[in-house]
């Protein structure tokens, strides 16, 4: 009884390592990500896409938390690949890489039910930096009462363009409702009618918001490729120095293949 | 420490016996007239809401959840609303649950026993008791952080995850469960002190008077005998565990699927990230990234008849012990 | 080896085993103020006292730590969380004070007024209000009241006249209160019913019989003679409203803002907030960066000690309780 309690101790060791260490020998690579909320849909995608052609050979953490996030991380060594939805900024740290993998357009959303045609530049800069409040200051708005405007937190890179892009470079006003991510943000503007916003990704959100033109261009993918809509920005892939081993192949499928094109151009633009 | 244990009376109260002459309220003054009707408005206010929650999410439970959801896993997509289910954090919920217990039982029971039984020095006894009155009163964010701090530790990486800069992870299912075991800990340990000293002294005595040593006593005499309690106090620490949010959502990792870490298959899955049905409720809220309330109301309703079915368990468990042995439990809710 | 094991153990080394396991836990409570304690000293040390001050907006201080990673400098520290402190200290004592109310007259009528079969309804009430899930709560709370409190309550006019400063959208104080009363009441109802029960009977049926008609037996006596009791109860639910984290992340509205009487009670009660806890929640994602960190620990060491005073206070109240021999 004694013996057969030992025999039996010492195969089940022997079959834990016997299972491990040839696992070991091929061992999964596991690439982290983490990042801009605006990019998560999209690379989260590309990863599922990756690891269905590639099965068995690496895995993929995707966190979320913002772009600065994701820089951040990349920074410290804690993530292998950081998201990021703004183009690189002086104060980011020293030796990060930036590679772009689409390109995006930062859509001005309202609440469906007030189908606000056009905003030329300085109504929205009017609006975003609250020198206009009501929107009975906004001719076409079918809404009335308070605007309520609906931006993100600052670690949002797609805040970040829109500034740069959209707002002549001011900065949205403090009384705004800060969201800590697209999806958010996408809630917000749906459920208030008096509500407006911006997203990265309009094409999703076609069924539940209204996009408005921006002096005279309209927000959808042809004026984004062709580049006559204003608020066009890139989403990066950022590594610590030059990507290496399963991130840089990963990077690199992402900008050549044509799967990986199929994918991005469902809603956002490929970079060409 | 706080107990929902139902009061005993000795006598019927006054305001109950028929009998007698009983001064009916259009005699008294306006205050009292008027504390009698916030009496009872209180009291069926109480009962109405609570009706009204269980009301609002069965409606709501029914309206939403679909046994596909069950047994489908969650999929990746740019909007919830679509697509999927929540086996992934239904398994993660019963995963965490079965790993804070596990650590949890062996610790709370030993501490149980050594307060009851042993207890000297009387100062270490009453540090002791102390310090597990403390956890049981922090809030679960701090114990969460606590976890955090302690688990990104640089020698900790064979509990999650090592990055490839050296940074570690820190979130798992072996550090979310640590963390739930010590939120698990103080009803075990309550439940079964209490069942140790309700114990009657001559049990012990006559296994002494057997020639028993003391650990022996425990081990066969005492132990089973505070089965039912032990019972109680885990499933009251497994409600605990199922309806704690916010240690799963700063220590789980928070990914909608079960990502196990590494290669060996059952320590993988420890190692690896997750969620359960609360993180799953709370990202589908507008609260966090889902947009989704369906799948949140549907996920919400499962949550719910788990935490009803465990009390109803406590219930039971606490009838069947006061039937067997005549003592009731005292069915600590720390 | 293992046989040895087997034996049954001598006295001595099982009580050394199981002291050295309760010992564990000591240490481990012990190393949770240490850790939570180490990693928010940074903070304390660049901020001092100002620390509880006002100044800067919390978000914004947050936001500016979170761009600056690794290695940051003194100034990268700088916050000022009186708002938030606020935010914490409004909610608490706000929703004890109305569970109080609500749980002293429920408590009443459980013990005193019920008849039979509607007392023994509402242990089990009480019990299913206790367990339910804070985020359970907090979804009825973001989905169900947030929303009408937004949409129906308040209105055009009181959004417009605070809309240079906040917006209203119905997540604020109001429905904070709301739901931390539901969910701290059913803890200060089973302590106060026990504390009410414990009051021999025969001291009310003096009062009685002196004349009070038995509602005023009941306040003057029964209630008075638990006072400690009911005090220790409100203290233990301060604690536990303190600790909320999620479903205040939930329904607060997420806005470090003071809310202010001047603007008129409707509109402190539409308020957004941000608690202690809440704050935890909703920046968890840049706790890798150092300063935010070390912020986010040192709000966790405040609510440890917080916690830890109430209970101090919770226990000194009882005290007294044993000279009337009442049971607490």
């Amino acid at each position: 009884m004694q013996r057969l309690r030992r025999i039996s101790v010492a195969l089940a060791v022997a079959g834990v390592l016997g299972v491990a260490a040839p696992a070991a020998a091929n061992a999964v690579t596991t690439v982290t990500i983490s990042g801009a909320t605006a990019s998560y849909p999209l690379v989260n995608l590309l990863a599922q896409k990756y690891v269905k052609l590639h099965p068995g050979k690496v895995k993929f953490k995707i966190a979320q938390g913002g772009a600065q996030v994701g820089i951040n991380d990349v920074a410290a060594g804690r993530v292998t690949i950081g998201d990021v939805s703004r183009d690189p900024l002086l104060s980011d740290p020293a030796g990060l890489v930036f590679y772009p993998i689409a390109k995006y357009g930062i859509c001005v959303i309202t609440n469906k039910s007030d189908a606000l045609a056009n905003l030329t530049s300085s109504q929205l800069v009017n609006i975003f930096t609250g020198k206009t409040r009501s929107w009975s200051g906004i001719p076409g708005a079918s809404a009335s009462g308070t605007i309520d405007v609906v931006s993100r937190t600052s670690v949002a890179g797609v805040l970040t363009n829109f500034q740069t892009l959209l707002l002549e470079g001011k900065k949205v006003f403090s009384a705004a409702s800060e969201q800590s991510s697209e999806g958010l943000m996408r809630q917000a503007v749906e459920n208030d009618p008096n509500a407006i916003g911006f997203v990265s990704n309009y094409q999703s959100d076609k069924g539940s918001v209204h996009a408005v033109n921006i002096s005279g261009v309209a927000c959808n993918r042809s004026t984004v490729t062709s580049g006559t809509y204003p608020g066009v920005a890139r989403f990066y892939e950022v590594t610590k120095g030059k990507a290496t081993g399963a991130a840089s192949a990963f990077i690199g499928w992402i900008r050549a293949s044509s799967a990986a094109r199929k994918i991005i151009s469902t809603q956002w633009v490929p970079v060409t | 420490m706080s107990t929902l244990v139902p009061f005993e009376f000795d006598e019927p109260r006054v305001m109950q016996t028929g009998r007698g002459r009983r001064s009916s309220p259009m005699t008294w003054r306006w205050r009292d007239r008027f504390a009698l009707v916030l009496a009872w408005s209180a009291g069926i206010v109480l009962v109405l809401v609570a009706g009204a929650i269980v009301a609002y999410f069965a409606f709501r439970g029914v309206q939403y959840l679909r046994p596909s959801l069950i047994f489908s896993r969650p999929q990746i997509s740019a909007s919830q609303a679509g697509s999927g289910g929540f086996l992934d954090p239904l398994l993660g919920t019963m995963v965490l649950t079965a790993v804070g217990i596990v650590l949890a039982l062996p610790l709370a029971v030993a501490s149980a026993v050594w307060m009851s039984e042993y207890g000297r020095p009387r100062w270490l006894a009453r540090v002791i008791e102390s310090c597990i009155e403390i956890v049981a009163g922090t809030p679960d964010i701090v114990i969460a952080l606590f976890g955090l701090a302690v688990f990104q530790l640089s020698f900790m990486g064979p509990f999650s995850f090592k990055a490839s800069g050296g940074g570690i992870y820190g979130r798992s299912f072996l550090a979310a469960g640590a963390m739930m075991s010590l939120i698990a800990l103080p009803p075990i340990f309550a439940a079964t002190r209490d069942g140790l000293q309700a114990v009657p002294g001559h049990m012990r005595e006559a296994a002494f008077a057997l020639g028993k040593t003391r650990i022996t006593t425990i081990r066969r005499v005492l132990l089973p005998s505070v089965r039912s309690n032990m019972a109680t106090g885990v499933t009251l620490g497994i409600s605990r565990i199922i309806g704690d949010t916010a240690i799963v959502v700063l220590l789980l990792g928070e990914s909608l699927r079960l990502e196990s870490q590494g290669a060996v298959p059952g320590l993988g899955l420890l190692r690896g990230t997750g969620s359960t049905l609360t993180s799953y409720v709370f990202g589908n809220s507008p609260a966090g990234e889902g947009a989704a309330p369906q799948k949140a109301y549907a996920a919400a309703f499962v949550l719910l008849v788990f935490v009803l079915g465990l009390n109803l368990l406590v219930e039971r468990i606490g009838r069947h012990q006061e039937r067997a042995t005549g003592l009731s439990v005292a069915t600590g809710a720390v | 080896m293992l046989a040895r094991l087997r034996k049954p153990w001598p006295d001595v080394r099982a009580e050394r085993m199981l002291g050295a396991v309760s010992c564990l836990l000591a240490v481990l409570v012990v190393g949770m103020v240490v850790f939570v304690a180490i990693h928010a000293w940074p903070t304390f040390s660049h901020n001092g006292l100002g620390w509880l001050g006002s100044g800067e907006t919390p978000e914004t201080s947050f936001e500016k730590m979170q761009a600056t990673s690794v290695n940051p400098p003194p100034s990268a520290y700088h916050l000022r969380a009186w708002p938030l402190l606020y935010g914490t200290l409004l909610t608490t004592v706000v929703s004890v004070a109305c569970a109080f109310v609500v749980s002293l007259f429920a408590s009443i009528f459980i013990v005193e007024l019920a008849p039979e079969r509607l007392r023994r309804l509402t242990i089990p009430v009480i019990r299913l209000l206790a367990s339910v899930p804070s985020v359970v709560y907090g979804l009825l709370g973001v989905l169900v009241l947030v929303p009408f409190v937004g949409n129906h309550l308040v209105t055009a006019s009181e959004k417009a006249s605070v809309a240079n400063t906040i917006e209203l959208t119905g997540a604020g104080l109001l429905v904070t209160v709301v739901i931390l009363t539901v969910m701290i009441a059913p803890i200060m109802i089973a302590l106060t019913c026990e504390a009410l029960a414990s009051v021999p009977s025969s001291w009310r049926e003096g009062a009685i019989a002196l004349g009070l008609n038995p509602l005023r037996a009941i306040l003057a006596v029964t209630v008075r003679a638990a006072r400690p009791a009911i005090v220790a109860a409100a203290v233990l639910a301060s604690a536990r409203a303190l600790g909320e984290a999620i479903m205040i992340s939930m329904v607060s509205g997420g806005r470090a803002f003071k809310p202010n009487l001047d603007h008129g009670l409707l509109i402190f009660l539409y308020s957004p907030l941000r608690t202690f806890a809440s704050t935890i929640v909703d920046f968890r994602e840049g706790i890798s960066a150092p300063a935010l960190g070390s912020s986010l620990y040192a709000i966790a060491l405040l609510m440890l000690l917080g916690g830890f005073v109430l209970s101090v206070c919770g226990y000194l109240i009882k005290l007294p309780l044993r000279k009337y021999q009442v049971r607490g």
